[in-house]
């Protein structure tokens, strides 16, 4: 099925879609786009992740390389991700690093 | 049983998970346990492709089988890259789990979403094959 990525950073936010599936052949797609948004020093990070069918540990590291690359005081979004994505976010206690959201911006 | 053979690319993962998703939707397990299963064994496969013929150069498939019945559906990978034993590796405990991202190694869940994903997962050397089985209850 593989993966379309795009981005853009607008305002000090980066925005990063994924649709397809994550998994080792595609992840570095996904870190080339963390790559390219890091240059311009964003202070938010938000994936949008509705059409994300599949993400294996190697779409993990990336998050958590993102984290890293950008520093522990730039939040990482992640908007609308499906149910085999939560529960791997749980599972790992990524969610515990990253706001997991139906919608961004973020309402209320 | 049922059974394909793949050639150990990571382009193959896809396919591996187009097929696991055929058959156990065709085995009755709901999105959910498909979404773990295939996981699961996207997990492993990707080890073996990487660093069991990856690291050892040399080329080969796995073969994928599966079995089922009233209680389980049963797939086992097998391969020809040098013997490989995921389950005597460290896994994360609680405390890794809970470390901030900034704090964590990049890597290291890969085995840890396998184990968790399935039922059961067991690992056999046989016949100078790697044979890595995952285990799926009907009723979980």
């Amino acid at each position: 099925m593989g993966l379309q990525v795009k981005s853009e950073v607008t305002q000090g936010i980066a925005k990063i879609t994924l649709i397809g599936e994550v998994d080792t052949s595609t992840a570095g797609m996904f870190k080339d786009e963390v790559d390219k948004v890091a240059l311009q020093s964003p202070k938010e990070i938000v994936f949008f992740m509705k059409d994300l069918n599949f993400m294996s540990s190697a779409g993990l590291r990336v998050i958590v390389f993102a984290k890293q690359k950008l520093g522990a005081e730039v939040p990482i979004y992640i908007v609308n991700p499906q149910e085999g994505i939560v529960d791997t976010l749980q599972k790992t206690g990524l969610h515990h690093s990253v706001f997991i959201v139906d919608a961004y911006p973020v309402k209320g | 049983m049922e059974s394909k053979t793949f050639p150990a690319t990571v382009e193959s993962l896809t396919h591996i998970r187009e097929y696991l998703t055929e058959l156990s939707a065709a085995a009755g397990l709901d999105k959910k346990q498909i979404y773990n299963l295939c996981l699961a064994v996207d997990e492993v496969v990707t080890n073996i492709f990487l660093y069991g013929y990856g690291e050892s150069g040399q080329k080969g498939v796995v073969d994928v089988y599966a079995e089922m019945d009233e209680n389980q559906i049963k797939i086992t990978v097998e391969d020809d890259s040098p013997p490989y034993d995921p389950t005597q590796q460290k896994l994360p405990d609680e405390e890794d789990l809970k470390k901030p991202l900034e704090d964590r190694p990049i890597g290291g869940l890969g085995l840890f979403l396998t184990i968790s994903n399935v039922d059961e997962f067991k690992y056999e050397y046989v016949n100078r094959r790697n044979r890595n089985i995952f285990i799926v209850k009907r009723s979980s």
